[in-house]
């Protein structure tokens, strides 16, 4: 396995102490609570970024928020790292724990704990899914905006840590635009509540900068969000292009219109491919890019604005439009695209990168995209969201083959500096985590990262939340 | 009062002051009434972002703009008018409701604007100043120039300081520089009205309107004591009441006319309905986020206050047994704007939000006297009290901004 | 996602299948959401993504199972529901199958465990053993309770509360081939089976009366039985294949001597296994043409009867809250066909929530795993009767015994109701 990026070297002091740490632990939580046989400890060595694996010290499974701020009080007492875990899904090793770290998992933490349609708010324990809370609320006309691909498994709580995206957030806005108030473990087991129903909270806007912290700064253990009342009618619809660069430029286009779609999603041809293998939805095989553009509201508003669309997508010599004809049809196409990620296992391995560029670069970048694959003589396949310039290239690789391995984790590093100098961003919803951290330097001046650390040591002076992410090690003072 | 002329200007400023103790009021054009704060200490000297000013970057094409933080926001809402853009989170307007305090000659900035977090009443959908803030330049406490966020709608790279700049009041950093999200301007828009609601029903009606899909883009009651104040005195008149609540609908012109037909159709089961049409209608959203209702010319305490939107209209009739209070309600009741007859009443108002639900209060207008005693912004809890002041040590460790303004 | 077995580990061909399983899987967990242990004890140990973590990890080391591995491979259902969701393909039946085979070679389970197995390898796929020990539990019922409270003695409580109240007559002779009413239009076996036989007759008797009226010819050989889930679910292997190949044999013989259309399946638990026999004998040279064809054959009852165009009928104004079976849904991916019959055939159906999950019974889970078993079947009786249904419609025996013992609303087999509408006797649990 390569292993281009580093963790923190473990804490000796920690290692040393580990039966007397996991017989503490034991004290302070229900038995079934704490994990630490050793085979029990290897599904937890990673998350969904699996190029990069370590084993944890142990795990906890708490079903309260006093058993987690009882963990917090204890590991900080003591100086153990804590990992927090929601589902496990994260794309830039979010989750991945190291040798001397507690994975703080919120599995178990799970339960809706309230719905005030009044107010329309859902108030969620941390490790509910994210799909849950809208699927919950659908027989009363409500939905959660935020749908990362993953929304069927990953967590609210996860979701909050990376700030989640997904594809309708062209129109609704991310997970910090959708959060109304956490409860927070802060690292010294303290329990403080940021926010609440109200729309906007007291004092620094501590919530903003929780969301997205990626378990630095504090366990979200309950989280406040808004419903949003469903629109009367959605319509997803298919427009395939010859090439990828007209379908970027037809995006661009679409939004210079002044049409904001609820959703402008796009997949290459091998991205096409794939998702039709698994999903059966009827996308044409037939043209080298796609857009899925999603309009909503009622049948005459749908038709209005996609009228507008097409004319807009002939401009870009659009080969084929299809509108879907059923909700059983839409949901397909959803479903494709949704599981696009991991339907690409079908064919190789990959890694998938995260970075956001400004739309008038989109096609510059993925024309460059191909060409920094092309030269490390490997494949990719790109599906994104391409209304707010999020992309998501898919480099494949074969994971038995080290140096391959190796070739698409530098491949991938030239992709995320290409995003950032077009303009953009190395993360636009994935996160850090550990995967991009070593490039923050490429984004950040040493000033900056300065500045940003000094802010989380306000939360957590002695690194003890998921220390090896988000920062490079050098540096940290 | 400091004017620096360049961002590099304003970090040797900043810099200074923080090597000689020396404290700083940061203000764009001072015409929000909260620079002004008293301070605890007696030396403090105001510096002004209003030279920083100018336009950046701007591709309408990409619905982003990039602007110096002391351009003034009319400069800014001209160049977006001209595209058929709009800043969608409406930034209201202080100088009417300040009375004497207000200058109308002086114009508010963009820094300002993002600096308090105001926001106006499509807050729903369109959320705070602070969600349409992509990016910003800013100089710390210890004259650092910063760099947080970028022009890209979705970005997680790294702690995201933008959000925590954004409504700290000039008291974390200098703003230099803001890059936000734009939106086109709908070319439509309707507002239907309901007459003869009490608060109570409003609260309820303003509920049902929100979780219909016509997508309500302002939802606000007036009560009798402040509708003649809106439209000049011109909302149509109906029997039985005199009580307005007004709920907004933009978009596409066939799209707002369908919605509208369905929602006046429904809302006709709480009260009688009327119809205003754009005109009407931008005008009266307008005098809605300024506060047009205690443009009064008064010093009379003013509030703003944040709670949930069921709760605003339970709060003002619980206070009303125990105060003088006059009120109206936007974003569905979970903003409330109250005027305090006689005292400022801070103690009683922030004791009542803590027993509906919470929620917070902040002294938008009030004398000198009555600033000295009640405090402008919402006490925190302990522990968050005190995990903003180490927030703040870390972006102003020698506390050199605002002292004492907030947290 | 990336693998490390060596070449010589490589030559066994359960190990090869096993990796190029693994190697589909990204990890992206989609699976866990889906998994009724997860969802119910939310440790990822127990949860698709986990277990296959485990696998990879004991077969990779080439290690015997130990106590943890078996602990959270037995808590799977195998309801197969992360198959559904895996957006890779990852054949998770067949590494959970290699899996079980492992344990059952290489670990010693404890005592009262091996025994209780051991007993219902024995007893279950043997239809007159079977009724002897249902008859006895009569006897044991009342102790029930008192039994559950020794924690060893769980799963023997449990199974003497999920026995029949009462018992049908033992099945009159159906053996041979049933006549048709008028043009013959096809000819079928259909799967007397074991364990469903003598809890309910009646599924069998109205699937021959209902094809016999539509002209197929329905066949239920001599010597066929138990399918081999049962043992197969337990690992043990070799009696999985030997039950199999006798299956394979009979009907092999049969479509010698008349030919046969389809292998007509009611319980869609054992349809899900002989689909599979194809994969189970492939290494079996004399075996795997045959059971491949045999695999090919087989049909659950309502794919089949999909096929025959049956007439829509009035509307009946009773309510059917349908619950697809997880052999059905994940296992064979049936999903619609039996909700089309029943609605043509004149019921109003409904979904009820959370369908993707098990309501507990898989096999002999609801034995070895009462707990666990307890929760999924509450949650499941929960879900259906927020629908309001009149009558609860499955496919499968081990769903309708584990359901059925949990609400008072009457639950019956599918085939049942769809004889009924097309003019065959009302259910027996309608009646009264």
């Amino acid at each position: 396995m390569p292993e281009a990026i580093q963790f923190l070297p473990p804490r000796s002091e920690v290692l040393s102490r580990r039966a007397a740490i996991i017989a503490d632990l034991a004290g302070i939580l229900p038995a079934d609570c704490v994990i630490h046989e050793g085979r029990e400890l290897v599904p937890f060595e990673t998350d969904a970024f699996i190029s990069y694996r370590r084993l944890p010290l142990a795990v906890v499974l708490p079903r309260t928020t006093s058993q987690v701020a009882a963990v917090m009080k204890y590991c900080h007492e003591n100086g153990i790292p804590v990992v927090p875990r929601g589902a496990g899904t994260s794309l830039s090793g979010g989750a991945i724990p190291q040798e001397d770290a507690v994975v703080l998992g919120l599995s178990r933490m799970a339960r809706i704990l309230e719905l005030d349609y009044a107010n329309r708010t859902a108030t969620v324990q941390a490790g509910v899914t994210n799909l849950n809370i809208s699927d919950t609320v659908a027989v009363d006309g409500f939905f959660y905006a935020p749908d990362p691909s993953s929304q069927l498994a990953c967590t609210i709580g996860g979701n909050i840590g990376m700030n989640s995206g997904g594809a309708h957030c062209l129109k609704y806005g991310v997970t910090t635009n959708n959060l109304l108030g956490v409860k927070l473990v802060l690292v010294d087991g303290q329990v403080i509540e940021l926010g609440g129903k109200h729309l906007d909270a007291a004092g620094y806007d501590l919530l903003g900068l929780v969301c997205g912290s990626e378990g630095q700064l504090g366990i979200v253990t309950e989280a406040t969000v808004r419903l949003i009342a469903r629109p009367e009618g959605a319509r997803p619809v298919l427009f395939g292009f010859a090439t990828s660069e007209q379908a970027g430029a037809c995006v661009a286009g679409i939004i210079a219109s002044g049409i904001i779609p609820v959703a402008i999603e796009f997949m290459d041809k091998p991205a096409i491919e794939i998702c039709e293998a698994f999903a059966k939805a009827g996308y044409p095989l037939d043209v080298g890019a796609l857009l899925i553009v999603e309009v909503e509201g009622s049948e005459a508003e749908m038709d209005a604005v996609l009228e507008n669309i097409v004319e807009i997508a002939r401009r870009h010599e659009v080969m084929t439009v299809r509108e879907c004809q059923s909700a059983t049809e839409a949901a397909l196409i959803w479903k494709g695209r949704k599981s696009a990620f991991g339907a690409t296992g079908r064919i190789a391995d990959y890694i998938c990168m995260d970075g956001t560029v400004p739309l008038g670069k989109l096609s510059y970048v993925l024309k460059k995209t191909s060409e920094i694959t092309d030269s490390f003589g490997l494949r990719v396949a790109n599906v994104f969201h391409a209304g707010d310039g999020n992309m998501h290239p898919l480099i494949l690789f074969n994971a038995n083959d080290p140096e391959e391995a190796m070739k698409a984790e530098e491949a991938g590093n030239e992709i995320l500096k290409l995003c950032v100098d077009a303009g953009g961003c190395l993360t636009g919803e994935h996160g850090v985590g550990i995967e991009k951290r070593d490039l923050m330097r490429h984004q950040y001046t040493q000033a900056e990262l300065n500045q940003q650390m000094a802010v989380r040591a306000a939360f957590d002076e002695d690194w003890i939340l998921n220390p090896s992410k988000v920062f490079p090690l050098e540096g940290r003072g | 009062m400091l004017i620096p002329n360049s961002e590099a200007d304003a970090a040797y400023v900043i810099r200074n002051a923080a090597a000689d103790g020396k404290h700083l009021s940061i203000c764009g054009g001072n015409t929000r009434g909260l620079a002004r704060l008293p301070a605890r200490s007696g030396n403090v000297e105001p510096i002004s972002a209003r030279s920083l000013s100018g336009m950046v970057d701007y591709d309408p094409a990409e619905m982003v703009m990039t602007v110096k933080a002391g351009t003034p926001v009319a400069q800014v809402e001209q160049a977006l008018a001209a595209n058929r853009q709009m800043m969608a989170f409406e930034p209201m307007d202080h100088r009417g409701i300040l009375g004497p305090h207000g200058n109308p000659s002086v114009e508010p900035t963009i820094g300002g604007v993002f600096a308090a977090n105001v926001s106006g009443p499509r807050r729903f959908v369109a959320g705070a100043a602070r969600d349409s803030l992509l990016g910003i330049r800013f100089v710390n406490g210890r004259g650092e120039i910063i760099r947080a966020g970028g022009r890209v709608m979705k970005n997680v790279t790294g702690l995201d300081l933008v959000k925590l700049l954004a409504g700290s009041q000039g008291t974390l950093g200098f703003l230099t520089e803001v890059t936000f999200r734009v939106l086109p301007v709908p070319p439509m828009t309707q507002t239907i009205v309901i007459f003869g609601l009490d608060d109570q029903t409003a609260a309820k009606a303003m509920a049902a309107a929100m979780a219909l899909p016509v997508e309500v883009s302002g939802a606000a009651h007036l009560p009798a004591s402040v509708r003649s104040r809106f439209l000049g005195g011109a909302l149509p008149e109906e029997p039985g009441g005199g009580e307005a609540t007004v709920l907004r609908l933009e978009g596409l012109t066939a799209s707002v006319e369908v919605r509208a037909q369905k929602l006046a159709a429904i809302m006709e089961a709480f009260g009688p309905v009327a119809r205003l049409g754009v005109d009407e209608s931008r005008i009266l959203w307008r005098e809605i986020r300024d506060v047009h209702a205690y443009a009064d010319g008064s010093e009379k305490p003013l509030w703003r206050v944040s709670v949930a939107p069921s709760a605003g209209a339970q709060l003002v009739a619980a206070l009303r047994l125990e105060a003088g209070i006059d009120a109206f309600y936007d974003w569905q009741g979970g903003l409330v704007w109250m005027r305090m007859e006689a005292e400022a009443e801070g103690d009683l108002l922030r004791r009542m939000i803590r027993a509906f639900g919470g929620g917070h209060a902040t002294l938008i207008r009030a004398s000198e006297v009555v600033r000295a005693e009640a405090p402008t912004f919402e006490p925190q809890p302990d522990a968050v009290a005190a995990l903003s002041a180490r927030v703040k040590a870390k972006l102003d460790p020698a506390g050199i901004f605002g002292p004492g303004k907030m947290g | 996602m990336q693998t490390s077995f060596t070449p010589e580990q490589l030559e066994d061909p359960h190990v090869a299948e096993s990796e190029k399983i693994l190697r589909r899987c990204v990890h992206c967990g989609f699976c866990t959401a889906t998994c009724p242990t997860y969802v119910t004890l939310g440790n990822e140990l127990d949860s698709p993504r986990g277990r296959i973590y485990l696998i990879k990890d004991m077969l990779e080391n080439g290690r015997d199972a130990d106590e943890e591995v078996v602990t959270h491979i037995d808590r799977c259902l195998s309801c197969l529901s992360c198959v559904t969701t895996c957006p890779s393909g990852v054949d998770y039946m067949h590494l959970v199958d290699h899996a079980r085979i492992h344990i059952e070679n290489t670990y010693k389970r404890p005592l009262a465990d091996r025994l209780l197995r051991s007993l219902l390898a024995a007893v279950l796929p043997y239809p007159a053993r079977f009724r002897a020990a249902l008859t006895l539990a009569k006897f044991g019922r009342p102790f029930a309770p008192l039994i559950k409270r020794v924690k060893a003695l769980q799963p023997l409580g449990a199974m003497l509360e999920l026995a029949p109240k009462t018992l049908g007559n033992a099945s009159p002779a159906m053996r041979g081939a049933q006549p048709v009413k008028g043009i013959r239009r096809g000819r079928v076996a259909i799967l007397a089976g074991c364990a469903q036989s003598v809890l309910d007759p009646g599924i069998n008797e109205a699937t021959i009366r209902l094809l016999a009226r539509f002209g197929i010819e329905v066949v239920v050989p001599e010597g066929e039985g138990c399918c081999g889930a049962l043992v197969h679910h337990m690992g043990r292997e070799n009696e999985a294949l030997d039950f199999a190949r006798r299956n394979v044999d009979v009907w092999t013989r049969q479509i010698e001597k008349g030919g046969l259309d389809a292998i007509i399946i009611t319980a869609s638990g054992c349809g899900t296994t002989i689909k599979d026999y194809g994969h189970m004998l492939r290494l079996d040279p004399a075996y795997a043409e045959k059971a491949a064809r045999i695999s090919a054959l087989a049909k659950d009852i309502t794919e089949y009867l999909a096929t025959l165009d049956l007439l829509p009928q009035e509307p009946k104004r009773l309510t059917v809250a349908y619950h697809s079976a997880c052999s059905m849904q994940h296992g064979q991916k049936i999903t619609m066909a039996p909700k089309l019959l029943l609605k043509a055939a004149g019921f109003a159906v409904r979904d009820p929530a959370e369908g993707h999950l098990c309501c507990g019974s898989a096999g002999t889970y609801n034995i070895l795993q009462p707990e666990i078993s307890a929760q999924l079947k509450v949650r499941k009786v929960k879900n259906i009767e927020a629908t309001k249904p009149d009558i609860i419609a499955t496919g499968n025996i081990g769903c309708m015994t584990q359901i059925g013992s949990g609400t008072a609303i009457p639950i019956v087999h599918t085939i049942e109701l769809l004889d009924w509408a097309y003019g065959g006797p009302k259910p027996g649990k309608l009646k009264g």
